[in-house]
């Protein structure tokens, strides 16, 4: 083994370099490929594909009956189709639900004195009703 | 009192491996009921039939497949369809959906049990999401344990994402895909960690299922070796993976091309090559773990990362190399849709043009998926937290899979049921956190049982706590520790699986420390726990409220027979397509052809049994591109194409009667695409918009679209029709419009027929017309018309008298009549 892995060098001269490996390449830790996860599905839900082939304004507007332009944040009555701020603000619910839920198990740490895991509980707990009822308020808007 | 119930639980609850099976077996059944009979609002609204469009074309292969039996099924030329090309259906068909029908119609008549094929293939995507659940709760309890099993169990018979292709009647290769799809990982995952050659063959039988199945296989055969391949990048490189992805890969691989429509594409189509590769890298790695060990630690380790660089690049330069050759197929237009997503909107409008490869919006998240897709982040925090070899899979499919699905909406499905998984993961690990001093089962359909059994816990632990206190306790608890198996009124016995050790270590412990451990999390305070205990399980009721309601409004509708109701609540049945079809059958030639856009093909060909041009299996392009021409040009233009292509009839559907938005105009700037696209001469799209860019077919419409055929033929005698009273007459009730083009006369077709709310029109194109009358015959013409309208025409009293404004009428009789007039 020795002989074969040495036969290149009985003919070439080993230049004197030193290769390293760059100090950035590393195994990313858990926490930021969760993070990577959680960007990416934060864009990926709020419909950021749709929005680069649509290409959708991003607050659309409607014209009452006098004649006034006024902001519409939501497509009404289109399941296919959004504007992109909507997506955006809807993803951020879901997200912030998806934390919500996280935060919950943080709560349970020993080590957490007790005012901090009634507050950490509270806020993950509001977190997650707020997102999972604005999602059906929003979704009811969109709905026929 | 206390004696007795005591001594009756402990009886009861003597064996918890038993109890916990049972309550498996029980929720299970339940998610299989449940989720089969949640899919039969089609059936009970209106009757087992088939749905939409491509479930005709299944049915009518499997059908054929039934009475000709299998070989001629393989070698069937069907001349009905794509006139006058053919299809060779056998090879250009995924067969495992017909042949699992065909089987199991086989098996029942084998047994006795007459049964149509036709119900057979209505029940089949409902009985197949049963064992999805069961297949997902496999994947599951591998993952993660058996309680978040049953729930992800639960979600995936429910969940909307997956309701909607696999409804009763909607008979296509989805619905029994994503089982063959759920059980190909779970087998997957089972492998790597035994990492025996038993189960990585079965993972490779069932991956010969999904290939027969789908074309969604792709995604399989590309995410096992990304896991493989991350696998190795986090160094968990290990014997079991490399048997596991070895074993798979080959018989995999050589499984997959006995499928006649697959062929030879595992070798020489780019999507495949991932696999290939990986499997190349799994091999120098393996070699080098051997060279490793010869080698001293030093000299190793530069060797080591240069060669795996060397191999990684070596396969990398070998398939790009081998593409350019010619060898290899690069990515075909669907596949490559998936990763430049403006490519298919520029290049193949074909694929842009169904509406199931549109991009999604947010709304298509939330109205699949509901709850989970907010819960989803949380599982995945979990599953990554304490990652492992399975647990990796998970991510990356997780990963992939949302992000395919934000690129086209149809592949929502294959999402969904690794959303259900993960929050699944997410639902269990959190209710066992808040149920913990409780100690009891957490699956969402057993609140009630729950409730019950919490009671007896309690009472039963609070009678253990004061044993304990009396001394006799200890000697009880010791027993238990020997037998290193949980008490039944500690720990439920689901809560307890060998997902977690530290659960399991904490069992073990005495019954002093357990009461200290109790008491800590108290400080949070128990009924808050059970606030946020309650507010979940509303949520999950609310979900399953919600599937309901999305699947009974949503994707319960069989596209065919179309369902308006009133306002007092009264229900219309619009049967205006399979009357259209029906007349085809009864009163056209045997032979006839008959031109419609490609969206009618499989219908044509399954109800009426007459042969189509184009039809849903779009594998022509310029085929297709010649109708899309044809319904795009002025008539005479279309005329001559149609001469070309023998057409015979013309069918359209046109919705302005009733108000329908999926008819033919609204897909026609589509057609104008797809023509332009293969004759960018004759058509072109910017003709069809008026100056403003806009798409109108008011009298303000561009002229080119007021004077195509397709215009033509669905506005034929429009213009007489009044509606209603407040619009004026030929209003399109669709495009909320008034046409702009109201008297249309016809020169080279006819109408043949149109069904009751004008949903589909049928045309007769005429047979070439005889010379040109000369001018002598052109004289002689009309006296003789006139005469025959005066004598014979209908509706009018025979010997009626003539009445002459200002003189008597000659009887008396018709004095009577006429009196009010005066």
């Amino acid at each position: 083994m020795e002989s074969v892995y040495k036969l290149p060098y009985t003919v070439l001269l080993c230049p004197n370099i030193k290769l390293k490996k760059p100090s950035w390449v590393r195994q990313p830790s858990a926490m930021v490929m969760f993070a990577a996860v959680l960007t990416s599905y934060f864009l990926v839900t709020g419909g950021v594909i749709y929005d680069v082939i649509v290409e959708p304004p991003s607050i659309g507007s409607t014209t009452d009956e006098k004649g006034n332009s006024k902001p519409v944040a939501f497509m009404p009555y289109r399941v296919n189709g959004q504007y992109i701020m909507e997506g955006l603000a809807s993803s951020f619910l879901f997200t912030l639900g998806g934390l919500g839920f996280v935060i919950l198990d943080q709560t349970n740490k020993p080590s957490t004195p007790r005012l901090n895991r009634i507050l950490l509980l509270s806020v993950g707990f509001i977190s997650i009703l707020i997102s999972f009822f604005m999602c059906r308020v929003f979704m009811r808007m969109k709905l026929p | 009192m206390a004696d007795t119930s005591r001594t009756d639980i402990r009886s009861a609850l003597s064996n918890p491996g038993g109890w916990k099976s049972l309550i498996i077996f029980f929720v299970l059944t339940l998610a299989w009921l449940v989720g089969f009979s949640s899919r039969l609002f089609a059936v009970i609204r209106f009757e087992s039939i088939i749905h939409e469009f491509d479930p005709w074309f299944n049915y009518r292969s499997t059908h054929h497949m039934v009475e000709n039996g299998f070989y001629n099924f393989l070698n069937w030329f069907d001349d009905r369809a794509w006139y006058p090309l053919g299809r060779i259906v056998g090879g250009t068909v995924y067969p495992g959906l017909m042949v699992t029908s065909g089987a199991i119609h086989w098996v029942l008549h084998a047994l006795n049990i007459p049964i149509h094929i036709r119900d057979i293939c209505v029940f089949l995507a409902p009985i197949f999401s049963g064992l999805t659940a069961l297949s997902t709760y496999f994947l599951t309890k591998e993952l993660w344990s058996s309680g978040a099993g049953l729930f992800a169990a639960c979600f995936i018979a429910i969940v909307p994402g997956y309701i909607s292709r696999s409804v009763a009647g909607s008979y296509d290769n989805e619905g029994i895909a994503i089982f063959a799809l759920m059980f190909t990982y779970y087998l997957w995952i089972k492998s790597v960690k035994t990492g025996t050659i038993f189960w990585s063959s079965l993972t490779a039988l069932s991956y010969f299922y999904m290939v027969s199945a789908w074309g969604g296989y792709v995604f399989i055969i590309n995410l096992i070796p990304l896991h493989v391949f991350v696998l190795l990048l986090m160094g968990r490189y290990s014997h079991r993976i490399y048997v596991a992805y070895t074993s798979f890969y080959i018989l995999g691989l050589v499984l997959s091309m006995q499928i006649p429509f697959v062929g030879f594409q595992p070798i020489r189509t780019s999507e495949h090559m991932a696999s290939a590769g990986v499997f190349a890298l799994l091999q120098a790695y393996a070699i080098l773990q051997y060279v490793q060990s010869k080698l001293t630690k030093s000299e190793f380790r530069h060797f080591f990362f240069f060669a795996v660089m060397a191999v990684a690049g070596l396969v990398f330069l070998a398939v790009v190399a081998l593409t350019w050759a010619g060898y290899v197929a690069p990515w075909s237009g669907r596949f490559y849709a998936l990763y430049d997503t403006g490519y298919a909107k520029i290049h193949i409008p074909i694929i842009a043009s169904v509406s199931e490869h549109q991009p999604t919006t947010w709304v298509s998240f939330f109205f699949d998926l509901h709850i989970l897709v907010c819960v989803f982040p949380a599982g995945v925090w979990f599953v990554i937290k304490d990652i492992n070899d399975e647990r990796v899979f998970i991510v990356l499919y997780a990963i992939t899979a949302v992000y395919f699905a934000g690129v086209m909406v149809r592949l929502m499905l294959t999402l969904t049921p690794c959303v259900c998984v993960l929050a699944a993961i997410a639902f269990s690990k959190t209710l066992e956190i808040y149920l913990k001093d409780d100690g009891h089962k957490h699956s969402p359909q057993e609140s009630e049982d729950k409730e019950k059994n919490d009671k007896y816990y309690d009472k039963v632990s609070i009678i253990s706590l004061s044993k304990s206190m009396n001394g006799r306790g200890g000697a009880r608890s010791k027993s238990k520790k020997s037998k290193s198996s949980p008490g039944p009124m500690q720990v439920s016995p689901l809560l307890v699986d060998s997902g977690d050790g530290d659960r399991l270590k904490e069992v073990g412990k005495t019954k002093k420390t357990k009461e200290d451990k109790q008491k800590e999390p108290e400080g949070v305070g128990i009924n808050i726990k059970s606030i946020v205990i309650v507010a979940l399980l509303m949520m999950l009721m609310l979900f399953a409220v919600h599937c309901t309601w999305v699947t009974s409004n949503a994707y319960s509708s069989p596209s065919i027979v179309l369902a308006s109701y009133g306002h007092d609540g009264s229900r219309n049945i619009l049967d205006d397509y399979r009357e259209a079809y029906y007349w085809l059958r009864q009163n056209t030639h045997e032979k006839a052809r008959i031109m419609s856009w490609w969206d009618y093909g499989y219908q044509i060909a399954g109800m009426a049994n007459r042969t189509t041009l184009v039809d849903n299996n779009t594998w022509n392009n310029s085929h297709i591109a010649m109708v899309g021409k044809a319904m795009s040009s002025n008539e005479s233009a279309a005329y001559d194409i149609m001469r070309q292509l023998d057409v015979d009839y013309v069918l359209i559907i046109f919705g302005g009667v009733i108000g329908y938005s999926g008819d033919d105009i609204n897909k026609f700037l589509w057609m104008v695409r797809i023509a332009e696209g293969e004759h960018p001469k004759d058509i072109r799209e910017s003709d069809y918009f008026t100056p403003q860019g806009e798409f109108r077919v008011d009298a303000a419409g561009s002229p080119t679209l007021l004077n195509c055929l397709m215009y033509k033929l669905s506005y034929y005698r429009f213009g007489e029709l009044h509606l209603d009273l407040r619009s004026p007459p030929g209003f399109d009730r669709t495009r909320n419009a008034e046409i702009g083009n109201k008297n249309i006369k016809l020169n080279h077709l006819e109408e043949a027929f149109t069904t009751e709310h004008w949903l589909v029109r049928i045309y007769k194109v005429k047979d070439l017309e005889n010379r040109e009358p000369t001018g002598e015959a052109k004289k002689r013409g009309p006296p003789k018309l006139s005469r025959k309208g005066n004598k014979k025409r209908k509706g009018s009293i025979k010997h009626k008298p003539k009445i002459i404004k200002g003189k008597k009428p000659s009887s008396s009789k018709l004095k009577k009549s006429t009196k009010p007039n005066k």
